[in-house]
């Protein structure tokens, strides 16, 4: 039985809880750095405003020499060209300043404007995108246009946009890096846990699931389930017991039944008139120790300690004696019993003897419930190193809902009530199915009847 | 008189194989334990063992082993309750002879025991066997009945070699499975009924005395016409 792959469609709560606290610290830090980028912006416009109104102030009581003087002066102190002037005649011809032309979208009313594009001009020191703008009448009838540029406020945005792109970065980085490393030793130690689970699941129960030192929740898990499995092989084994003694109990008298009744039947003599009813005695007693054989074999098999027996062998050997063994049954019976195969087949790796046992009870049940004049066909088919050993036959068939339950100890189909069987037979074969850890598939034949296929994976 | 040695330590079960063997002209002595067998098997003198696998005292398995240690090469037939399949293998490698899984027939048992007293009654250098008119060359792996040739397929003669190797016993068809095909397990249907009915056809045919004979509920014989 294949156990569930942890890294197919399962994720580790340590990544869930990495990507949680990424995620918690993205978003908080959005929102620092936009509150930090809303009130800086909102306090540099202020200051922006507060400068312009000052000049506007300042030269609007100026006029003449005086004027320009203190403009030449007060760009004199500018290092960064944030401010920058404009003088014109009452024509708007330029006189003087950096500007040389009032923008088009400026209100010539004294007021300051923001303007979302500054100034057409070639000159990389004057503004050229956002700006706030004043334009005023000075005393003498010329017109002095004001700007002050809104850079630091750009400034400042790159700033905290770089902030946080590096906050970002050092933060996702690192715990992509730690999610790697921190995700790898817990899953290392599943797959641990699972190769144990997989010997347990395939019989040996005397596995225990490993611990680490660390005794962390992996350990108590793996712990807690330790605890489980001594107690399951504790039942195992008192109910292997109690079994080994029934069947220990019941032994001996069938054997003194079946030797008692057998000497009774010799004193008797053919002419006696019980001598008819011995036999179906002795016959009765002969199936019941065929049934009680089975039932124990199956037992054994389960135990599954015949695996240091298996080698590899060649199924080509193997199918024909077996067809060879079955040839005269299904003659008789007039069935037709083909054996289909490929010349090359992968060897197979098992017990000769179980494999024969398992495919004779396919094959024995197909001629059994095949009608006269019907078909039975054994076909090996290979697929890289598997061999697929299918039965068909061309009897009744397993209807859908029952396929499931035939290899269940004692089952029997309702049609097969007719034949003598011990309904074991199925079971048996699962049992070594189960051993060699082959896959047995119930299915419709396309004779009509039941098609059975042993997958004999590697 | 062929002299045989029963070690088991069940009453009825012993009783039985006693009697059973005893109808088949044997003398039977039983011992009801390990030691007590073990001693009587070195003492000597017996044709053949009939050994319970698990005995109290000394087990079935160190008496076998002791005996072929001692190169005591008396023929031993095993009768084991253990279930375990690998059981039997352990007892024939320990130096047994043959093997019986209980519940078994004491038919079964007693056709077994005749085998392994008449083990060596058909030299290994033969080369002929021969039962009324029917011969089988171990050389040339020819049948003939009469002046006919037989056809035999390869599974009908290694049958017919091992039913004429034992002319005269009866083989049942647990036997005639293990021996035949090597296999060890219960084949079920009338498998072997219909083998035999096979090779019968070829060699009792029509107007000639039957050579295989059925052993009602136990097996079947090959033998000279009485």
């Amino acid at each position: 039985m294949p156990l569930p792959n942890p890294s197919k469609g399962w994720s580790s709560s340590t990544s869930r809880l990495l990507a949680l606290y990424s995620f918690l610290f993205v978003a908080w830090s959005s929102i620092l750095m936009g509150v930090l980028y809303f009130e800086v912006s909102g306090y540099l416009n202020k200051l922006t405003r507060h400068s312009l109104l000052q000049r506007q102030h300042l030269f609007a009581h100026m006029s003449g020499k005086q004027l320009d003087d203190a403009l030449i002066a007060s760009q004199a102190f500018e290092e960064r060209s944030f401010d920058a002037y404009g003088l014109f005649d009452a024509q708007f011809n330029p006189l003087g300043g950096q500007i040389r032309q009032v923008p088009p979208e400026l209100g010539l009313d004294g007021k300051i404007h923001e303007l979302s594009r500054c100034l057409d001009a070639d000159d990389p020191h004057l503004p050229r995108d956002s700006c706030d703008a004043v334009a005023i009448k000075v005393r003498d009838g010329r017109w002095l246009v004001l700007v002050r540029d809104n850079g630091s406020l750009f400034v400042v945005t790159r700033i905290i946009l770089h902030a946080l792109l590096w906050g970002l970065s050092l933060t996702i980085i690192p715990g992509i890096a730690g999610w790697y490393l921190l995700r790898r030793r817990p899953l290392k130690r599943i797959r641990a846990i699972q190769a144990s689970a997989e010997q347990i699941v395939a019989g040996d129960l005397t596995r225990r699931l490993p611990l680490s030192a660390r005794r962390d929740e992996l350990d108590m898990l793996a712990a807690i389930v330790n605890a489980m499995l001594d107690r399951i092989e504790r039942l195992m084994h008192e109910v292997k017991g109690v079994c080994d003694n029934i069947a220990h109990d019941l032994r001996t008298p069938l054997t003194r039944l079946r030797a008692q009744l057998y000497r009774i039947r010799q004193q008797a003599g053919d002419d006696s008139p019980q001598a008819e009813a011995l036999e179906q005695a002795i016959g009765e007693t002969d199936t019941l120790m065929a049934r009680f054989r089975g039932l124990l074999r199956i037992s054994e098999l389960e135990d599954r300690q015949r695996r240091a027996g298996f080698v590899e062998l060649d199924p080509h050997g193997l199918l024909l004696e077996l067809h060879d063994f079955y040839l005269p049954l299904a003659e008789d019976g007039d069935i037709d019993l083909q054996l289909q195969m490929p010349e090359q087949l992968p060897a197979l790796h098992g017990d000769r003897e179980l494999l024969f046992e398992a495919l004779a009870n396919l094959v024995g049940n197909a001629i059994k419930f095949t009608p006269a004049q019907g078909q039975v066909l054994m076909r090996a088919l290979s697929d890289g190193d598997s061999v697929h050993i299918e039965v068909h036959d061309s009897g009744p068939g397993i209807p859908a809902d029952e396929r499931g339950a035939v290899l269940k100890r004692f089952y029997r189909s309702e049609e097969g009530q007719r034949h003598t069987g011990f309904g074991l037979g199925l079971s048996i074969v699962a049992a070594i199915v189960d051993l060699h850890g082959f896959e047995l598939e119930v299915g419709g034949s396309e004779l009509g009847g039941a098609k059975l296929v042993l997958h004999c994976r590697r | 008189m062929p002299r045989v040695l029963t070690i088991e330590d069940d009453a009825v079960t012993a009783q039985e194989i006693v009697a059973e063997l005893s109808s088949h002209g044997l003398e039977v002595e039983w011992a009801d334990n390990g030691r007590e067998g073990l001693a009587k098997a070195i003492a000597g003198g017996y044709d053949l063992i009939t050994l319970d696998r698990m005995l109290p005292e000394v087990d079935g398995l160190t008496i076998v082993t002791t005996l072929r240690t001692l190169k005591i090469a008396t023929p031993i037939l095993m009768i084991s309750a253990l279930s375990d399949v690998d059981e039997r293998v352990r007892g024939l490698r320990a130096g047994g002879d043959d093997y019986l899984t209980k519940p078994f027939a004491s038919d079964e048992m007693a056709a077994r025991v005749e085998v392994l007293l008449r083990r060596n009654s058909v030299p290994l250098a033969q080369t002929r066997l021969q039962v009324a008119d029917l011969e089988l060359d171990l050389i040339s792996h020819e049948a003939k009945r009469g002046e006919q040739t037989l056809n035999l397929l390869p599974t009908e003669y290694k049958l017919l070699e091992f039913l004429m190797r034992h002319a005269g016993q009866v083989i049942t068809r647990m036997m005639i499975f293990e021996e035949v095909w090597g296999y060890h397990f219960d084949p079920g249907t009338n498998l072997i009924d219909v083998h035999i009915g096979r090779l019968r056809k070829k060699i009792d045919a029509a107007g000639q005395t039957p050579l295989i004979r059925t052993v009602r509920g136990s097996g079947y014989a090959i033998a000279e016409p009485v």
